[in-house]
């Protein structure tokens, strides 16, 4: 027998769900947004999980910079399964025409690729594009596959020499693909793939030269993973690092996982704002159902069945709303898939993974739980007596649904948090949604309560629209926490990518070097500045070119005390676990932003002293006079924290995060970077010249990597903009819902302004004004709390300059004040559809 | 059948808030009905005759004195309470139908059954729309109904449980006086037929009449009371 409370919920649901497509399509909006955000994410995991071998290049990998494997070493890999091993470094590139620049010039040997393959255009196969070429009749080359951007920039066709340092290649075709490129991460220039033997025979291995090297191992059958782990760490000695299968690409799952939280939050935040159109369907539906639900009560039903009834309608309509947004969510990175997969750089397996779905649907029902449960406790408490007394209805009172709304809305925080990927991040995020939301609902009764005071001052349309934003069903408090929470995520997002885009195309071609220049024989470091200030034009100024010796070096003691990486903070933690570049410098730098401490007299030739940025001197509460203990070129140097000062990574300055005076590194022969500030004119004059007399130094355009950046930003800027309108989506979906409560009404009121002599415009002018100011309000408050969520964001998180795109802010107000309007005018024509005798004979 | 009548009101005072201050709407008002009685209650309007109804149906609390439904005081009874209470014994026939909407004919008159878990409901709401001449419209919508049968769905919504009380609010002020008079015919037909109280609020002094007493109200209070002839 079906329960009665089901049969009631039954005959209910008969009227169908006329007043429910507000309540289902937020729902929907949200769930879809959360469900299609971690079904992509979940479709390049597996992706990546998939692909894991081919995009390691095996199943280890084992790197290690600046020496190479010993004999022992090699032949440990080789008992363990077929192993390839790859050079990298970063090397100037020249054509013939004397264009030059930098590329990432990589050798491989014959048994590369031992997963996946290399995809190249112009040769047969890669062992033949790599092979010594001698067709030309001159003496043999190195066959090298390049990438088509290194052939545009220099000017070179396949076929052509060039030089990388001072190896003659030539290009034997054009570089695609690299199974295991995603696994190798960002590169400075474009790749050049050659044999080891290209880079053995320029010098570019020589033990203590910065290049990176590789050993990539297909495990011999039964061979497991960790135990070939564990026989290498035995094994091996000094800085390496090995990863697994499991691990290929871990930059890129990280950026998938934040990705993935980014875009679910802003589905959640769509949710929240969404929510209010849940809660406005849910109210206006009890507020219908007044009349049933006290007729069922006068015939003996009680509270408990009341309650029942009504909660499985709408549980029902919960359902059928994530139902819509899981299949909406699902096929959307589908149907994406299908069109973009093959220009996607990170592979991808598009289907239905039922896990992110489980997920979305847990986060639409709590939010339709939170937001429906407290305006149901309206149909339990409506009084029977309501059959009588037409002002009567139910009213909020605490009972079991309002502790069920608090707790599914606790649980919705809860579970975002949980499903982060930094959880304290998320937690500061869904903290800050709900404290927006109180404040723009708050802002919203504010509001409303303000009209109701100032209406007596205004006339005609004015006041109509006042006394309507007054009254009780005001769209000011319905519809404007909505707009408004849309408006500030919008906002936020506009704010802090328009200060970081401004950070990158404006303020720091202004502020940081245009080239840097590595590699910088310590020995020959005069002739270099002599050299530069030749091709400069110029002479160069402390505030124009800057040159310092170059060291790596660990931080290996503290106050005596050796260094526990696991025991110091994870935000600092870079800068004791690895090894961080250092210099040694006598005269204080330009921009050295000393916080405490005294810069040492230039020529201090007494115990080793030391600067430090202030990060990691914070984090471990280093204090000038401190000991710090240093590991640099196999030596341990003890040294007295002198200076702490904040380093601005991104400005002309000595960007070390460890200075020391010169007599601590006394002997040693380091090379030495600089950098410089040159017009676009000058840096490629300079780029040439010094091609002539020091190929071997990598010269990096800081310029071409802000530009290609700028790019990538925008790109990424305009996909998470996008993604962002979807909360704004939802706002809009809640003034829609706000509006159609109040059709009826309005045609009533219309019908009778009409009756009291307004014309049509006046009746138009009045609903588009009241909603026009809720769209201003909501818009105002909502740029306010954006401009309070990306302050902190952009100047804190990313230490960039504050600059405010006025532009994008006026049309976000400007946007949300028509559409509202908009809305306004919609609702009068509704309202006006009506002659003014069968509309009020309705009422 | 025990001695205790079905309704008692001694010393009922309500009084309700409005924008202007609080309305006395009943002001002291004594009361009983005895079983099977029928009692007519007429006065002009804002008298209190509707509220009257409200609160001794259990719909609404006085602000003073007792009511006593079936000889429980239902001010020792919450709202869930006074709902079980009417389950079965006490039907209600308002002067805007009130009918469920989005229930057939036969599904409004099983509904008050149904909550008081009768399982012969639906059986027992077709016999009941046969009898009131509406065997051919047991799957029609309220909305599909003409007042008048809208009405009659309503009588026997109120009647089919065999109650023990009929509150009845102008049962015939929403209809033309064709329909007024098939319907208060077939009121008190039916009330005849089962045996139940009733307690009827009415403008139509014809109707009054067809009472055993009729109470007038003014001001929140019995004017007069007066045997029908």
């Amino acid at each position: 027998m079906i329960p009665l409370w089901m049969r009631f919920a039954g005959r209910e649901l008969r009227s169908g769900v006329k007043g429910f497509r507000i309540f289902l399509a937020c729902l929907a909006l949200g769930v879809a947004a959360i469900a299609a955000a971690s079904s992509t994410a979940e479709a390049f995991r597996q992706g990546l999980a998939a692909e894991a071998r081919q995009i390691l290049g095996g199943d280890l990998s084992v790197s290690r910079g600046q020496t190479r494997f010993t004999p022992r070493e090699r032949a440990l890999f080789d008992r363990l399964g077929r192993v390839s091993v790859a050079v990298a470094v970063q090397a100037m590139s020249e054509a013939p025409s004397g264009e030059r620049r930098l590329v990432e010039f990589r050798g491989v040997d014959a048994a590369y690729p031992l997963a996946g393959a290399v995809t190249i255009e112009g040769a047969p196969s890669l062992a033949a594009a790599l092979a010594r070429q001698d067709e030309t009749g001159g003496p043999a080359v190195w066959g090298a596959a390049v990438e088509q951007a290194l052939l545009e920039r220099l000017n070179l066709k396949l076929g052509d020499r060039f030089l990388v340092g001072n190896v003659t290649l030539q290009a034997t075709a054009i570089l695609e693909t690299e199974p295991d490129r995603l696994a190798r991460g960002f590169a400075l220039g474009p790749r050049v793939l050659a044999q080891t033997g290209a880079l053995e025979s320029g010098g570019f291995l020589t033990a203590g030269l910065p290049f990176a090297q590789t050993a990539r191992i297909a495990l011999a059958p039964g061979v497991p993973l960790d135990e070939a782990k564990a026989e290498i760490a035995k094994a091996m000695k000094g800085v390496y690092r090995v990863r697994d299968r499991n691990d290929a690409a871990p930059g890129v799952s990280r950026m998938i996982d934040q990705l993935e939280y980014f875009l679910g939050f802003i589905g959640l935040a769509s949710l929240v704002a969404g929510g209010l159109g849940v809660f406005g369907a849910v109210s206006a539906y009890v507020d219908g159902r007044k009349s049933a639900i006290a007729t069922l009560k006068a015939l003996g039903a009680d509270s408990a069945l009341i309650r029942n009834t009504y909660l499985a309608q709408i549980g029902l309509l919960a359902l059928a709303g994530v139902t819509i947004g899981l299949a909406t969510g699902a096929a959307t990175p589908l149907v994406l898939g299908a069109a973009i997969q093959a220009q996607l750089p990170v592979p991808a397996l598009f289907a239905i993974y039922p896990a992110p779905l489980l997920k979305a649907a847990a986060f639409g029902l709590l939010s339709a739980a939170a937001f429906a449960l407290a305006p149901l406790a309206r149909a339990r408490t409506t009084p029977p007596a309501s059959l009588f007394r037409s002002d009567l209805s139910g009213r909020l009172r605490p009972g079991p649904e309002l502790i069920a709304a608090g707790l599914a809305a606790a649980g919705l925080g809860a579970l975002a948090v949980v499903t982060a990927p930094t959880p304290f991040a998320a937690g500061v995020m869904i903290g800050g949604v709900a404290a927006a939301f109180l404040v723009l609902w708050a802002f919203g009764w504010a509001a409303a309560a303000l009209a109701g005071r100032v209406r007596g001052g205004a006339r005609g349309a004015m006041r109509i629209a006042l006394a309507n934003l007054a009254g009780p069903r005001s769209a000011a408090r319905t519809a404007a926490p909505a707009i408004g929470l849309g408006v500030a995520l919008l906002a936020a997002v506009v704010l802090i990518q328009s200060s970081l885009l401004a950070q990158i195309s404006s303020i720091a071609p202004q502020t940081a070097p245009a080239l840097v220049f590595t590699q910088i024989p310590g020995e020959r470091a005069a002739a270099f500045d002599a050299e530069f200030a030749r091709a400069y034009g110029r002479r160069p100024t402390a505030d124009t070119y800057l040159r310092a010796p170059y060291f790596t070096g660990r931080i290996t003691a503290v106050r005596g005390e050796p260094v526990t990486p696991e025991r110091v903070p994870a935000n600092v933690r870079w800068a004791y676990d690895n090894d961080v570049t250092l210099s040694a410098i006598g005269p204080e730098p330009p921009n050295a932003n000393i916080l405490s401490g005294r810069w040492w007299p230039a020529d201090h030739d007494g115990p080793p002293l030391l600067a430090m940025s202030k990060e990691p001197a914070r984090g471990m509460n280093l204090k000038v006079g401190d000991k710090v203990t240093l590991s640099v070129l196999g030596a341990e140097i003890e040294t007295t924290l002198a200076v702490i000062r904040d380093v601005d990574f991104g400005s002309f300055g000595a960007s070390f995060p460890l200075i020391v005076t010169p007599a601590a590194l006394e002997g040693a022969a380091p090379r030495h970077v600089a950098i410089a500030k040159a017009s676009r004119d000058e840096e490629q004059r300079i780029v040439r010249a010094l091609g002539q007399s020091f190929p071997e130094v990598n010269v990096i355009s800081v310029r071409e990597q802000l530009e290609a950046a700028t790019e990538l930003f925008d790109q990424v800027a305009l996909a998470v903009r996008g993604a962002a309108a979807v909360a704004l989506m939802a706002a809009l979906l809640v003034l829609a819902g706000a509006i159609a409560a109040r059709a009826q009404e309005r045609t009533r009121e219309a019908a009778t302004l009409k009756v009291l002599g307004a014309s049509r415009a006046q009746v138009l002018a009045a609903y588009v004004l009241e909603y026009g100011l809720v769209g201003l309000i909501a818009g105002a408050a909502g740029v306010a709390l954006g401009y309070a969520a990306a302050w902190p964001v952009v100047t804190q998180v990313f230490e960039a300059t504050w600059s405010v795109d006025w532009g994008g802010v006026a049309a976000l107000l400007a946007g949300a004040a028509a559409l509202a309007g908009a809305g306004g005018l919609l609702a009068s024509f509704q309202a006006l559809s009506k002659r003014p005798a069968a509309a009020l004979r309705g009422a | 059948m025990t001695d205790t009548p079905p309704l008692a009101l001694d010393d009922v005072s309500l009084t309700l808030p409005s924008a202007a201050g609080p309305v006395e709407i009943l002001r002291g008002l004594s009361l009983t009905l005895a079983h099977g009685e029928r009692m007519a209650l007429v006065g002009p309007s804002g008298s209190g005759k509707s509220s009257l109804i409200a609160v001794a149906a259990g719909l609404e609390r006085p602000t003073a004195g007792t009511v006593r439904l079936f000889g429980q005081d239902l001010g020792r009874l919450d709202e869930d309470g006074r709902a079980r209470l009417r389950r079965g014994r006490v039907g209600l026939v308002f002067q805007a139908f009130h009918l469920l909407p989005n229930m057939t004919a036969e599904e409004n008159v099983a509904a008050p059954m149904e909550i008081a878990r009768r399982p012969d409901a639906m059986a027992e709401a077709r016999a009941w729309l046969d009898r009131v001449g509406l065997g051919a419209r047991l799957r029609h919508y309220p909305h599909q109904l003409s007042g008048g049968e809208q009405q009659r769905v309503a009588l026997a919504r109120a009647l089919a449980p065999s109650p023990a009380l009929i509150f009845a609010d102008e049962p015939t002020g929403n209809l033309d006086s064709k329909n007024a008079r098939h319907v208060a015919d077939l009121l008190f037909e039916l009330v005849e037929h089962t045996g139940a109280a009733l307690l009827m609020v009415t403008h139509d002094p014809a109707l009054a009449h067809r009472a055993q007493r009729v109470v007038t109200l003014r001001d929140g209070r019995p004017e007069a009371a007066a045997e029908a002839a």
